[in-house]
């Protein structure tokens, strides 16, 4: 693998690129023209920052329910409902 | 516990003529797809549910445990094809995020006057490179083509994540708001 970075193809990059576009949200709304390269790579850090944040969010939110409820009748109710749909 | 492995590789893919390039593109859109699949989710939720099981024994600091347990989970279910998951799996304590606010250091003549030719890969990017390298677990070094496969594979997972985890948690407070609507069947007394 070279060491130089330039020149590691720019198709290839471009490539991945226009698929992370793909990815994100605000890429789809945008419609679809091709932003530059460091924008794109900043609003997939901020997209990943939001989703981890949503992550912690639920992660709270899951814990506390699981702590009003006892655990069986938890895990019970999400089994049920998973072999339901 | 149904853990459906239903799909498996996209056989498609190896049947594909026209070069390697081209059958990589069909099985990477495809092993992108699986994380949108029914499928993907439930397997994760009946994953989620063990762990969260082990996650609320421990009192202190539940939803990080909460967290700790959904991420091994996640990184289970991606079935170690890729260098996040892997990441994930050999952490051994619980990572305790620290958000050091490290002053991004702004590159000195981006703001004012014309734009920079983009072909020659000003500071910026590599900088942003580098940013999102220390977003997705494992990724730090990795050269850019093959951070950005590993960020495209965590964010699809990140949403089959975030989608399981708010059905889990509609489930759990329908139950706990509403009572035990659906009574099991009565064992006669």
């Amino acid at each position: 693998m070279s060491s130089r970075r330039s020149r590691v193809s720019e198709e290839e990059i471009n490539e991945l690129i226009s698929k992370l576009q793909s990815l994100l949200p605000e890429a789809r709304r945008r419609g679809g023209g091709r932003a530059s390269a460091a924008k794109l790579l900043k609003e997939t850090c901020n997209y990943i920052r939001s989703l981890n944040r949503e992550v912690d969010d639920l992660s709270g939110r899951l814990s506390a329910l699981m702590a009003t409820m006892d655990h069986n009748s938890a895990e019970a109710e999400i089994i049920r409902s998973l072999l339901r749909q | 516990m149904a853990i459906s492995d239903a799909e498996g590789e996209s056989p498609a893919a190896a049947k594909e003529v026209g070069g390697e390039r081209k059958r990589k593109r069909l099985a990477e859109r495809s092993l992108l797809a699986k994380w949108k699949t029914e499928g993907e989710r439930k397997s994760y939720s009946s994953k989620l549910i063990e762990a969260l099981r082990a996650a609320v024994a421990t009192d202190c600091s539940r939803s990080r445990a909460v967290r700790v347990a959904a991420d091994r989970a996640l990184a289970v279910t991606a079935r170690g094809r890729s260098r996040w998951s892997r990441a994930i799996l050999s952490r051994r304590t619980l990572k305790l995020r620290s958000r050091a606010r490290v002053a991004r250091l702004k590159p000195p003549a981006a703001a004012a006057g014309p734009r920079a030719a983009e072909r020659r890969k000003p500071p910026a990017l590599e900088q942003k490179a580098r940013v999102l390298g220390r977003l997705v677990p494992g990724c730090r070094k990795l050269p850019l083509a093959t951070l950005l496969e590993e960020a495209t594979d965590y964010i699809a997972a990140l949403e089959m994540q975030v989608r399981a985890m708010s059905a889990v948690a509609e489930i759990l407070s329908a139950a706990a708001g509403g009572g035990r609507s659906s009574s099991v069947a009565a064992e006669p007394m």
